[in-house]
């Protein structure tokens, strides 16, 4: 992350990684102390480009490439203007020739690619569509208010369920508690014999932990998540059922054109293995027997012996 | 195993002159290649024919054997006979005019070790050529060339499936099912013999190798005058199936008379033929070289500058990439 530097002070950025890297509208970086000492009045140029800037424009950086920010910057700035929705247009082909042309805008005033005409047809644009660009202001504004009371919402299940689970775990420390003393307090003053008390004492103990199951279990969720609630039927196109051919498993035939050969877990019955060398314990710790080989050389002996069969 | 395998399927004829037509056919498609490229001076006596080929090529081959005898490590039998059996298919498709079989036999040889797993480095290789160091790196250069070229005309079949297995297979089921024979130890020798003979005939690209396996060992057998046909009939099962069996008697018949027909080549005609084979690759071979040399070098062997060049160009362009 330090691998760029305030290109002013050049060493403060590596000697100080909690600095933050400032970005202005022409899209240069500068270190917030060599912000401070440049616009102390205000107003300067740009260190880089010499465009005239303002302090205010100074913005912290998000992204690594200057450019990057630039380029959101100008989008926010750009959007402000152009923000009609896919509602509004009547077919898919305008909107996206809308969203290209937004594009191209942008582009424009991030590459500094004629950036007088591009403001013009901003101007214009921004003229002629006054009121429906402050309609979806509006709209805008009324769905943010609905996402964060939406937000708030969960946040306050959240605490409230933290605070639950915190009281019942208070509330099986005071039970349990309140029986270990109450065990003690027969075993002082009760006539009856001590393992009887400890066995009662254990019958009670089991009993708290059901009821505390039970307990818990009763909570049932009516709601997922997302907001569907559960046991809505949902409509959705039934699924084409496809019939295929149960595979049914065929064991593989080969023809070796030739007598057939005894399996290998049978040579040493055979007597095979009498006539092929033994194996010695270097060979068998790689896993090597005699059988092995035998059964290969038998194998390859007898196939292909009656060919040709035409 | 030989049964699903591509030798089996792709490398295994009808009879021997399905196998005399491919040779023809590859001897006439060079000579056309000649003839149609127009050099001037070229006479058709002066291309070698069908036989004058055979003669030739047995010579070579006896060279890839006797070479494969004193190979420096011992070389297992079955890559000697890998290495037979890659010379004998190339030359069933190719013409020995167009590739030179002494480049393409040291070829064989490399690429059968190399396949059978019998790990020899180059330089050990050429090593073991009767030659000055100079001219061992020549032959290596060429052998390197040319295996790219001997992969591809083996259709890239490169598992052979040699006799040598098979029969020692019988002598383990000789002993131990069979035995009216009390010693099949002493069968081994001449059968070993018999299949030696068999790797210079045509009978690899005929006959199944179980089925020169038991020919070699029936052969023996008879030669020391037991009769093992109780053999086939009682533990191969065939007392009842009369035509296996015929089939297979058949198989082994032709089997023993090629390898009997074999005979090696006479010296004064293969000194006449070698001569019409140097002079045919001095005169033709010149415009197929220096093509593949060039293919060749533009892989591995280029000169070692250039690598070195092209990294650093690498480098610095990384590096200008970074400094953005």
């Amino acid at each position: 992350m330090d691998d760029q530097g305030c290109p002013r002070c050049k060493t403060t950025k590596y000697r100080n990684p909690s600095l933050k890297l400032m970005v202005n509208v022409c899209g240069h970086t500068l270190c917030e102390s060599c912000v401070e000492m440049l616009f102390v009045r205000g107003s300067g140029n740009c260190v880089q480009c010499d465009t005239p800037l303002r302090k205010s424009n100074f913005r912290v950086q998000l992204f690594e490439d200057p450019a990057v920010d630039k380029e959101v910057e100008i989008r926010k700035k750009v959007l402000k203007i152009y923000n009609k929705r896919d509602s509004d247009f009547p077919s898919l082909r305008e909107y996206n020739d809308y969203l290209e042309h937004v594009e191209d805008i942008v582009f424009n005033l991030t590459n500094n690619v004629d950036v007088e005409a591009t403001k013009q047809i901003m101007e214009q644009y921004q003229r002629e569509n006054r009121d429906i660009i402050q309609k979806n202001k509006v709209k805008l504004t009324r769905e943010q208010e609905e996402l964060e009371e939406l937000l708030l919402l969960e946040q306050q299940g959240n605490e409230q369920r933290r605070l639950e689970t915190l009281q019942e775990e208070q509330r099986q420390l005071v039970a349990k508690r309140k029986n270990k003393q109450a065990l003690l307090d027969e075993l002082e003053s009760s006539q009856l014999p001590a393992t009887l008390l400890l066995a009662q004492h254990k019958d009670r103990a089991a009993q708290l932990e059901t009821q505390l199951e039970r307990q818990r279990q009763v909570v049932k969720p009516t709601i997922f998540s997302t907001g569907i609630p559960m046991g809505q039927t949902v409509l959705l196109q039934p699924v084409a059922r496809v019939e295929e051919v149960l595979y049914r498993y065929q064991p593989l035939q080969i023809h070796t054109h030739g007598p057939a050969v005894p399996e290998l877990e049978q040579l040493g019955r055979l007597g095979y293995l009498n006539h092929v060398r033994a194996a010695s314990p270097q060979d068998m710790a790689g896993g090597y027997t005699s059988g092995l080989a035998c059964h290969r050389a038998v194998q390859d002996a007898f196939s292909g012996l009656f060919l040709p069969t035409r | 195993m030989y049964h699903n395998s591509s030798q089996r399927k792709y490398w295994t004829f009808e009879n021997e002159d399905c196998l005399e037509k491919l040779r023809c056919q590859a001897n006439q498609k060079f000579r056309d290649k000649i003839i149609s490229s127009g050099k001037v001076g070229v006479h058709e006596s002066l291309l070698l024919d069908p036989l004058e080929e055979d003669v030739l090529f047995k010579h070579y081959e006896k060279r890839l054997l006797d070479f494969c005898a004193v190979f420096k490590p011992a070389m297992p039998k079955s890559v000697v006979g890998t290495a037979n059996m890659y010379f004998r298919r190339f030359y069933l498709n190719n013409s020995l005019m167009e590739y030179h079989p002494r480049t393409i036999m040291l070829t064989c040889a490399y690429l059968a070790c190399k396949v059978d797993e019998f790990n020899v480095s180059s330089s050990q290789f050429v090593g073991n050529l009767q030659e000055n160091p100079a001219a061992q790196e020549k032959a290596l250069e060429q052998i390197l060339e040319y295996e790219l070229l001997l992969i591809q005309q083996l259709n890239f079949h490169l598992v052979v499936h040699n006799p040598y297995r098979p029969m020692e297979g019988f002598l383990i089921d000789l002993k131990t099912r069979y035995l009216a024979l009390e010693n099949p130890e002493m069968l081994r020798k001449t059968a070993d013999d018999f299949l030696n003979r068999a790797t210079m005939t045509d009978v690899g690209l005929l006959f199944s190798p179980s089925q020169i396996a038991l020919t070699a060992v029936l052969n023996s057998a008879s030669r020391a005058g037991l009769n093992m046909e109780s053999y086939l009939t009682e533990c191969m099962g065939l007392k009842d199936d009369k035509e296996t069996l015929s089939k297979m008697i058949d198989s082994m018949r032709r089997t023993k008379n090629l390898v009997k027909k074999y005979e090696p080549p006479k010296p004064e005609e293969v000194i006449a033929c070698k001569q019409k084979l140097e002079r045919i690759h001095a005169e033709f071979a010149l415009n197929t070289n220096p093509k593949r040399k060039r293919g060749y070098e533009d892989d591995d062997h280029v000169t070692k500058q250039h690598r070195v060049a092209e990294e650093v160009g690498v480098n610095s362009a990384s590096q200008a990439q970074c400094a953005t």
